[in-house]
This record gives C-alpha cells, sequence and structure tokens, in this order.
C-alpha cells in the first residue's frame, strides 16, 4: 500500500503555495506598519531618488491659498473656495530609465492627519514624465489648519506585490503651531495651478 | 506491476458501486429536485424586508467615515433637443462631514455609498459620487465643518414620484482575519445599509439657459 501518492503530495504542496500567495497578496494588507519601506527623507529645494529607479522628484516650493482655480478657467469656471487651507506643493521630477512605481501623494502631519491632493481640478498633479525628460507642475492638497505641524510631502508607491520599496518624505518646513498659524494667515487669496510643463532632462 | 492488492481492492470498489447505483443515481436525483423546490420557492435565504431605519428629510446620519445631513431633492428634468434626448436625473443635496477619527485622512464619499431605493423590488441605483464644491468626488478633509454636496442618480425620463428613499451604506473599521495570514491591522471596509432617508423631490427643468 502506498502512503504517499503523487497527488497526496500536490495537494499538501498546494497549500503551501497557498500560505505564500497570502503573504505576496496586498502589500497593504500584509505589513500593516509599511515594514517593507526604506524611508528617503529630506527637505525642500533637495532632489530624492525614487525607488531605485533613477527618477528623482524635488519640492521647490509651498503655497497656501484660500482659493483655487486653474491657468485656462473659463468664464464658468469658479475658483475652488475651501474652509480649510489650500496647501500647494510644487515640484520638479526627473525621469530616470527604469519605467518608475505609480504612488499615491499624500500630505501627513504630527497630529496623524493625512490630507490628499484635490479631485478638482484635474491640473493638481505629480508624476513622472517620459524617460530622459523632466518636468514641473504643482499639486494641491486641502488641509484643516489646526493641524499642520510637522507637515510631510509623502510620496507612497503602490505596489501589486509585495517587495522592498522606497518612500520619499519631504519635510515642508512647519516645525511649530504658530509657524503654521503665520502661514495660515498669510495665505494668498487665490492660487493658479499651471498646467505641468515638461523640458529635456539635462 | 499492480500488485495483487491493488486489483483486489478495485475489484471490490467495482461491485460496491455497482450494488448502490440505484440509490446513487436517486439520491443525486432527490438532491437537484429538492434545489429546484427552493429555487422555484423564492430562495433559501428568509425575506426580513428593512432591517436599518428609515428616516424623513432632514436627516442627520453617522455612517462609517461621514456624517450626512440629507436637506432636499430635485427632479431634473431635461427636455428633448434637436440634439439630445429627454433625460432625468434625481438630484439629493445633503451636508457631508468627515468624521473619521481613527485615520484622520482625507476621503471622498464613494459612489456606492449612497444609493437610490426604487422599491418595487427593483435594483438599487448607485450615485455618480459626493459632489462639493462643484468637484466631484471632492476630497473631504477631516476636522473641517460640514461640506455643501449634492449627488446625482439616473432615473428613466419620465420618472416621476412624490417621495424618494435613498439608501445610505457605511463601512467598518476592522482588521482582516489573521489566522490567513493578513495584517491585523484595521481599515475601513465592508459596507453595510445603514438608513434610509425619505425626500419629497420637487421638479426641476434645466433647459440648458441661465437663470
Amino acid at each position: 500500500m502506498k502512503l504517499y501518492r503523487p497527488a497526496t503530495i500536490l495537494v499538501g504542496l498546494l497549500f503551501v503555495l497557498l500560505g505564500g500567495v497570502t503573504r505576496l497578496a496586498g502589500p497593504d494588507h500584509v505589513f500593516g506598519e509599511d515594514q517593507n519601506l526604506k524611508v528617503e527623507h529630506g527637505t525642500i529645494g533637495e532632489a530624492l531618488p525614487y525607488a531605485g529607479s533613477g527618477s528623482t522628484m524635488k519640492v521647490t516650493r509651498i503655497k497656501f491659498a484660500k482659493s483655487i482655480i486653474q491657468a485656462d478657467a473659463s468664464d464658468d469656471d469658479k475658483p475652488f473656495e475651501t474652509n480649510g487651507v489650500f496647501v500647494a506643493v510644487e515640484w520638479d521630477a526627473v525621469r530616470g530609465v527604469k519605467d518608475p512605481d505609480s504612488f499615491t501623494p499624500t500630505l501627513i502631519t504630527d497630529g496623524g492627519s493625512v490630507y490628499t491632493k484635490v479631485s478638482d481640478p484635474s491640473e493638481s498633479r505629480i508624476d513622472f514624465p517620459d524617460a530622459g525628460f523632466a518636468s514641473t507642475g504643482s499639486v494641491v492638497f486641502e488641509a484643516n489648519p489646526a493641524d499642520l505641524k510637522g507637515l510631510t510631502l509623502r510620496l507612497k508607491p503602490s505596489m501589486l506585490f509585495n517587495v522592498y520599496n522606497s518612500e520619499i518624505r519631504v519635510d515642508l518646513g512647519v516645525p511649530t503651531e504658530a509657524i503654521a498659524q503665520q502661514m495660515v494667515d498669510g495665505a494668498v487669496d487665490q492660487y493658479v495651478i499651471n498646467d505641468d510643463v515638461t523640458r529635456v532632462a539635462s | 506491476m499492480e500488485s495483487l492488492d491493488e486489483v483486489i481492492d478495485a475489484m471490490i470498489a467495482d461491485r460496491v458501486i455497482h450494488r448502490h447505483r440505484r440509490i446513487w443515481l436517486l439520491l443525486i436525483a432527490l438532491i437537484v429536485a429538492a434545489a429546484l423546490v427552493v429555487l422555484a420557492t423564492g430562495g433559501w435565504k428568509e425575506k426580513k424586508g428593512r432591517v436599518v431605519p428609515t428616516m424623513e428629510a432632514p436627516a442627520t446620519v453617522t455612517a462609517g467615515r461621514f456624517e450626512f445631513n440629507f436637506t432636499k431633492a430635485e427632479i431634473v428634468r431635461k427636455p428633448k433637443t434637436d440634439y439630445s434626448a429627454a433625460e432625468t436625473t434625481l438630484k439629493v443635496y445633503f451636508t457631508a462631514k468627515n468624521i473619521d477619527s481613527e485615520e484622520h485622512t482625507s476621503d471622498s464619499v464613494q459612489n456606492s455609498l449612497l444609493v437610490f431605493v426604487p422599491g418595487k423590488g427593483e435594483d438599487l441605483v448607485d450615485s455618480n459620487g459626493g459632489d462639493c464644491h462643484d468637484g466631484l468626488n471632492w476630497q473631504l478633509v477631516y476636522g473641517l465643518p460640514p461640506e455643501e454636496c449634492s449627488t446625482k442618480f439616473k432615473v428613466a425620463p419620465d420618472f416621476a414620484a412624490d417621495m424618494v428613499e435613498i439608501g445610505v451604506f457605511e463601512e467598518h473599521y476592522e482588521a482582516d482575519n489573521g489566522a490567513l495570514g493578513l495584517s491585523e491591522q484595521p481599515y475601513w471596509q465592508r459596507e453595510t445599509p445603514a438608513a434610509v432617508v425619505r425626500l419629497k423631490p420637487t421638479v426641476v427643468v434645466d433647459d440648458g439657459k441661465d437663470g
């Protein structure tokens, strides 16, 4: 009598593989604490490497605003107002040869808030151009003026599989509540979002 | 080379299967018949009717990450023109506030969170998402006051009603099952019905002209 027929072994192997597949699937659901992400810290004006792809991202300046509008607005387009404050982040991206992973931009604070970019207008975006090019543009976030201390831009790669990866965190220079208040008070009435501009990477 | 044991095993198995073949066939036929009967009588699931509360507008509903306050509804009729057929949409106005005290994360009102309940056993109609500030799927920020929002539902061109019912879904802040090898860190998931709000719609004609 054969105890282990090939089918028995195959079923056993299948279960082992299934266990492994769960670990691979949905990185967010496996590693809760982002243990598989190396963090690239930086400040405004510093070009930070993105996920080992040879591409770099640099925040050139930030601007606080009470309302936003796209540059080529038609008569029907009203500026977007807010009960909070808009934070516009102007960026400069240089693309490497390897295709960088797509990412989700968020602003995080010491208070634990996570601000996502505004869904409208579409000119507010942050992305890498095609290989061999560089581009500049701006991305706008709506934020709560009461929680701005430690404002940091976070670019987290969206991963299909669980791989060791790196994320970018740019300190936007709001170290204290007092400075945050000053920046909110000094917010411009209107910020015009220009479409991003692409140039040849030098 | 087959061993004698295996040959005998196969013979016995053959006999057993043949001896009870009729019973097996009967049993399978019975199961199929039972399944058909259950299907014909309206399925296995017990019909319980509505289990969530029904409210009259204006009503405040706290559902998962958001707090909604429903104010009014409009049936917007677009008359037929030379270039397009007549269209009717159901537009519901509400204020929405992000109350995500777990993650403090900005989020938009997903289109599946608000549904139109036509009643009479018809399928629910998904909305087109929360339209706040004239920005579709506007990201609501935690900690800011409620925003004026609206959402639209596609309805038949000749749609008319004295009263419409809007279903509100809520998400739950839960973790996955750790036994499956998944992280036990909770996140917003699993939409379930939270409430139904009744509104009296007014009819508005949108002929494309301002004022």
